[in-house]
């Protein structure tokens, strides 16, 4: 197949269609999730203060989000336009949490 | 336009004027965009109930068994990883390999769903069910619809394994592998946020 | 080109459609058009039940406390000797307003109308997903037929308004309702997901399967239209989903998301509901502005004024549309600060929606216009929510809002948008694709007859209601003549409910008229309105696969009047080198350079 051979010539292109990218080390991923998961629990129950458990939770959440969407879910390899529909209903989400905390 | 077409090979079979990505999974992210908004729903109105009334909430562990869910949590990102291996087994074009790997995606879904049900049947033995405040209707209602998510996954998987398995794939038309996958991220993708919140904060 | 055409021929034409058996062709057919058929007379149905409860209401409000003709044979838990009980008023209120914007007006303008022209006007085969299209309608039925149920089981109907405020929808106790309120949710719950369904499937059909030529800006504005839509209905349903299932574990779980009692918020049901309840608000009225258009266009034989200004209103709207939802809040006792700046979004909306009005104005400016039936209605539509538009911006500034809310005033508002608006575009859009649905033509005559008298009778029965509103009649009040300063307008409500009831013989009179047509109607052409878009350029109606061979879209969708034709409309997928070679204004012209011809 064309693409195959495409991804052949230049591994580290980024190609419009989803077959063909150069292939992630996911098991690097793995245990880069695997560790990020270990401290959270480790941050969760160490005893930091309150508020810098909680930034420090989310944080370590949203690379974890990130790192799945990114790799696993082959985001890095996609086209703009796909990141651009993966990323557009997390501006209403934004939207609805932020303003119905407003009220509280 | 039509040499653009022919580089993309039979995933391009409308090339004009569209994404050059074909239907099932453009299809898939924009299902995906309404569960975003479906979890944003769950978890906002958890954020907001939880500012309302945080002198009573209960602390990380006091309630909810943290060690086993983290374990579960660890499980479900391995069913990620052996998800995603079937995806490349498949461009690789190692057909053994995918289906093995999608045989262990849904084991390992199919068992982190066990491990969620043996907590649940431990927390209500405890008297902890979805009446007891908000902190139990919270709960078992995100936990609950996650489940139900990854449970849903698990069905899906499994059909997807049982035609893997009768030579539904090649290395040329994976797509159901790769949908599929896309679920089945997300639905990790929102456990690692949900475990965060519910668990450790 | 002929490449291009030949790898988009994805899906095979099924050319052998006379040999499906009855039950896949017509019941479970994955014809979108027949699916969109399938809408069409489950929307019909239910708005005639929708509209047969207003009149319920209407004989309340207009006789208080009389017993309803043959309302003897209603249950004593409803009507005991055929006077209607509060309750039962209750239930009727909210049953209608149930029906009409989620199992009629939406399914009318998205089941019906993206179904069936979205793959015709973008000259696809079929959807995306013909199965899961298939499955939206089949998931809606249930959920209609589950609606219809709640009332009969004990405690009736749900009575808590179509809004179901929590807590009086949160606890039985209060509303008086149980089960049906339950019933109400997991209905919803249900048709929700099949919307989404529907949702996911025109988004992906528009993004990926047009035909060769038909770029983002050549799309005519019903797609626009649906497309935006389509994206509302995809970020806004789960939302209003997620609430739902919440409201529901309230009722059966005994959990307490919105009942204060025990720390939880009853705002936060009003704020996840208008989340959903406002997009849902342009979901209802974005493609009624999209076949007004369309119609318009075609009735004053010119092009759309200002094309791209009219995409990128429809876009505007949508986005507002997510951040206004406060505005139905102003009395909830919200933080003013948070009002404040929903209130100055809303006002904001009022931009884009003049933008399309004038734009209608500069299309019928100097038009060669043609009062068929599909046109008046869709002038009517223009006027009436002019009226709507402008009470709503009375509405959106707080200070008035705080003398007007929960009035008749809001009612009168949303009848005349979601009347006067959505559905006099649905019943343009019907007389304006009827031919292409059924290969029968409607009689114009009769259509006159239904316009005028649906619009003279739409005014008297709504319009007083601004007034009402005004002297402070009470939105969802079983017996306005309890109070001393309600006690003066009995009349007024006679008056309007003697035009609600003739407006639904009115109803009644289309739907004869459409069944009559169906059957006895003139045989259609192909193209009897002499229209541009691609739907026109197949048989009426269009075969299984719609087009043996894809068309390529040379241009625009509005080339009306072209100045080198012949004839005053220009088909997107001709070419006028070719189709009036005499003129050689633009022989050879390539394809892409006749782009911008809605300007």
């Amino acid at each position: 197949m064309s693409e195959r051979e495409h991804a052949g010539d230049a591994p580290e292109a980024v190609a419009v269609a989803a077959t063909g990218h150069a292939r992630p080390r996911y098991m690097v991923i793995w245990g880069a999730l695997a560790v990020l998961t270990a401290i959270e629990v480790g941050v969760a129950f160490l005893g930091l203060g309150r508020s810098t458990t909680i930034l420090a939770l989310l944080g370590l959440a949203i690379w974890k989000a990130l790192l799945v969407a990114w790799y696993f879910m082959h985001l890095k390899y996609e086209s703009n336009v796909l990141r651009i529909v993966a990323a557009a209903p997390l501006i209403p989400a934004a939207i609805l949490i932020l303003l119905v905390l407003l009220e509280y | 336009m039509t040499s653009h077409a022919a580089t993309l090979g039979s995933t391009a079979r409308r090339p004009e004027p569209g994404l050059g990505i074909y239907d099932k999974k453009v299809g898939m992210w924009v299902f995906l965009c309404s569960e975003v908004m479906f979890f944003a729903g769950l978890i906002g109105s958890y954020i907001i109930l939880r500012f309302g009334a945080s002198d009573t909430w209960p602390m990380p562990g006091e309630v909810l068994n943290v060690p086993i869910t983290a374990v579960n949590t660890f499980v479900l990102i391995c069913s990620s990883v052996t998800m995603v291996k079937a995806f490349a087994s498949a461009e690789a074009g190692d057909l053994r390999a995918m289906r093995l790997y999608l045989l262990a995606t849904a084991i390992i879904g199919a068992s982190f769903v066990g491990v969620q049900l043996y907590e649940y049947r431990e927390l209500i033995h405890h008297g902890f069910l979805p009446s007891s405040g908000l902190y139990g209707a919270t709960f078992f209602t995100m936990t609950g619809f996650h489940g139900l998510h990854v449970s849903l996954g698990v069905i899906c998987m499994s059909w997807v394994t049982v035609k893997a398995f009768r030579g539904g794939y090649t290395q040329e038309d994976h797509e159901g592998v790769e949908v599929i996958g896309l679920y089945w991220h997300f639905v990790d993708l929102v456990w690692i946020i949900l475990f965060t919140i519910v668990y450790l904060i | 080109m002929a490449t291009i055409v030949a790898e988009a021929t994805g899906t095979p034409v099924l050319a052998d459609e006379h040999e499906m058996p009855f039950i896949r062709k017509y019941v479970f057919s994955t014809d979108h058009k027949v699916i969109g058929i399938q809408f069409l007379f489950m929307s019909l149905f239910f708005l005639l039940v929708g509209g047969f409860l207003s009149v319920l209401v209407r004989y309340q409000l207009g006789w208080p406390g009389r017993a309803i003709p043959g309302g003897e044979a209603l249950p004593e838990a409803m009507a005991p000797g055929g006077i209607m009980l509060p309750e039962f008023y209750n239930s009727l209120v909210t049953m209608h307003g149930t029906f009409m914007v989620f199992f009629a007006i939406m399914p009318l303008l998205v089941g019906v109308y993206a179904n069936y022209l979205i793959p015709l006007q973008i000259g696809a085969h079929d959807m995306a997903f013909p199965k899961l299209n298939m499955a939206s309608f089949w998931i809606s039925v249930p959920a209609g037929i589950l609606m219809m149920a709640s009332f009969a089981v004990e405690g009736g109907a749900a009575g808590a308004g179509w809004t179901s405020y929590a807590p009086l929808s949160a606890r039985p106790d209060l509303s008086g309702v149980s089960v049906g309120q339950q019933m109400w949710i997991v209905s919803l719950v249900v048709l929700g997901l099949g919307s989404l369904l529907g949702a996911v499937n025109y988004i992906t059909t528009i993004i990926n399967n047009r035909a060769p030529g038909m770029s983002w800006f050549r799309l005519p504005l019903v797609t626009w239209a649906l497309f935006i839509t389509a994206i509302l209905i995809l970020l806004a349903m789960p939302v209003l989903s997620a609430a739902m299932i919440m409201l529901l574990f309230d009722q059966t779980l005994g959990t307490n998301f919105f009942l204060p009692s025990q720390g939880g918020q009853p705002l936060l049901w009003q704020h996840l509901f208008w989340f959903f309840g406002h997009p849902e608000v342009y979901i209802l009225i974005l493609p009624a502005m999209g076949f007004v258009s369309e119609i318009i266009s075609n009735g004053s034989r010119k092009p759309i004024f200002g094309y791209h200004s009219m995409v990128f209103a429809i876009i505007a709207i949508a986005f507002l549309g997510f951040i206004v939802w406060g505005h139905h809040m102003f009395q909830s006792g919200m933080n003013p600060a948070l009002g404040m700046s929903f209130m100055i979004a809303t006002l904001v909306i009022a931009v884009p929606s003049a933008i399309k009005v004038f734009n209608w104005m500069g299309t019928l400016w100097e038009g060669n216009i043609q009062f068929h039936t599909p046109m008046l209605f869709a002038v009517g539509f223009v006027m009436l929510f002019v009226i709507g538009g402008l009470s709503g911006v009375y509405m959106a500034s707080t200070p008035v809002d705080i003398f007007i809310h929960d009035t008749y005033f809001i009612v009168a508002h949303i009848h005349y948008v979601l009347f006067g608006g959505s559905l006099f575009a649905i019943f343009g859009a019907i007389y304006y694709w009827f031919p292409k649905m059924f290969g029968r033509m409607i009689n114009d005559t009769a259509g006159k007859i239904h316009f005028f008298a649906t619009f003279i009778l739409f005014n008297l029965t709504f319009f007083p209601m601004h007034g009402l509103g005004m002297k402070g009649m009470m939105r969802r009040i079983y017996d306005p003549a309890q109070y001393e300063h309600l006690s003066d307008i009995q009349d007024t409500n006679t008056m309007m409910s003697i035009a609600a009831i003739a407006l639904f013989g009115t109803g009644l009179y289309f739907l004869v008229l459409f069944f009559w047509s169906l059957f006895k109607g003139k045989k259609a052409p192909a193209n009897p309105w002499n229209a541009t878009t691609l739907e026109w350029q197949t048989p009426s109606p269009p075969k299984h696969g719609n087009w043996k061979e894809v068309p390529v879209v040379y241009h625009g969708p509005y080339e009306y009047s072209h100045p080198d034709m012949d004839r005053d409309w220009l088909a997107q997928n001709e070419r006028p080198d070719i189709v009036s070679p005499a003129h050689p204004g633009r022989t050879g012209a390539a394809p892409d350079s006749t782009e911008d011809g809605a300007e």
